[in-house]
């Protein structure tokens, strides 16, 4: 795990989420813009979890398989929840995007609390 | 009469997405528990296990459309209210009880007070959605 790249995903998804919730506000229903947007995220994400595997086999971590199943979790949670989120066009479709974007800044904050690598 | 509505349109979308959301964590970090330590608390573990039954059960009940789908949702968000209310006073009362935390423990503390209140939010979602 590296701080700068933790914290680039923290604002990013916290970026994501508010971007979902103004489309809510809005009354829109999300559209080309904020699946974009998640694709960014994603990617940013896979790098972080990429790079955050390939670092937690090179060290001990009190809780190793915790620390892997929440990389699992980062990257995955949003394609989910954007794929639920599209298949009903409704303006209800930016809060699920939110949620899914709100639970993976948590995932990522608890990543950023389990690595404490010792050897 | 007015038929039910879809519990999964709409407004109840977002309400599916958090089911699912602690469908997901509940269930994972009970498997984690119970695969790694469980000697240490076995009885907190396996009411995680529960509580992640039962998320999964409300999340299949709020999404789908059979017939047996809104009964479900009832019973399994009605269990998770029960669940967090008595896990949460037993656990203000006597911590001891409980040495590692589950979803439900002091109310959900660990998880935002969520698991406080998203059954009452589900409770109200199916009232409004009910055929009547």
């Amino acid at each position: 795990m590296y701080d700068a790249l933790a914290l680039a995903t923290l604002v990013a998804t916290g970026a994501l989420a508010v971007f979902g919730l103004v489309l809510v506000a809005l009354n829109r229903p999300p559209g080309r813009e904020l699946k974009i947007a998640v694709g960014a995220v994603v990617a940013l994400l896979a790098v972080q979890a990429a790079i955050g595997a390939v670092r937690a086999f090179g060290v001990s971590l009190p809780e190793q398989s915790t620390f892997l199943i929440y990389l699992a979790v980062s990257v995955c949670v949003l394609p989910i929840a954007t794929q639920f989120a599209y298949a009903e066009p409704t303006r209800w479709g930016g809060a699920v995007v939110a949620v899914g974007a709100v639970a993976t800044l948590v995932a990522v904050v608890r990543l950023q609390g389990l690595w404490v690598p010792s050897g | 009469m007015a038929e039910a509505r879809a519990t999964a349109t709409g407004v109840g979308r977002v309400l599916v997405a958090v089911y699912g959301i602690f469908a997901l964590s509940a269930t994972a970090r009970a498997a984690v528990q119970i695969a790694g330590k469980f000697g240490n608390a076995p009885l907190a573990y396996l009411l995680s296990a529960l509580a992640g039954v039962v998320y999964i059960l409300a999340t299949i009940g709020l999404a789908g459309t059979r017939p047996w789908a809104r009964p479900l949702a009832w019973g399994a968000v009605v269990f998770e209210l029960t669940g967090v209310l008595v896990v949460g006073t037993l656990t203000v009362l006597d911590a001891g009880d409980f040495p590692d935390d589950t979803v439900w423990s002091f109310y959900g503390r660990g998880y935002g007070f969520v698991p406080l209140v998203l059954p009452l939010v589900g409770l109200w979602w199916l009232h409004r959605t009910r055929a009547r």
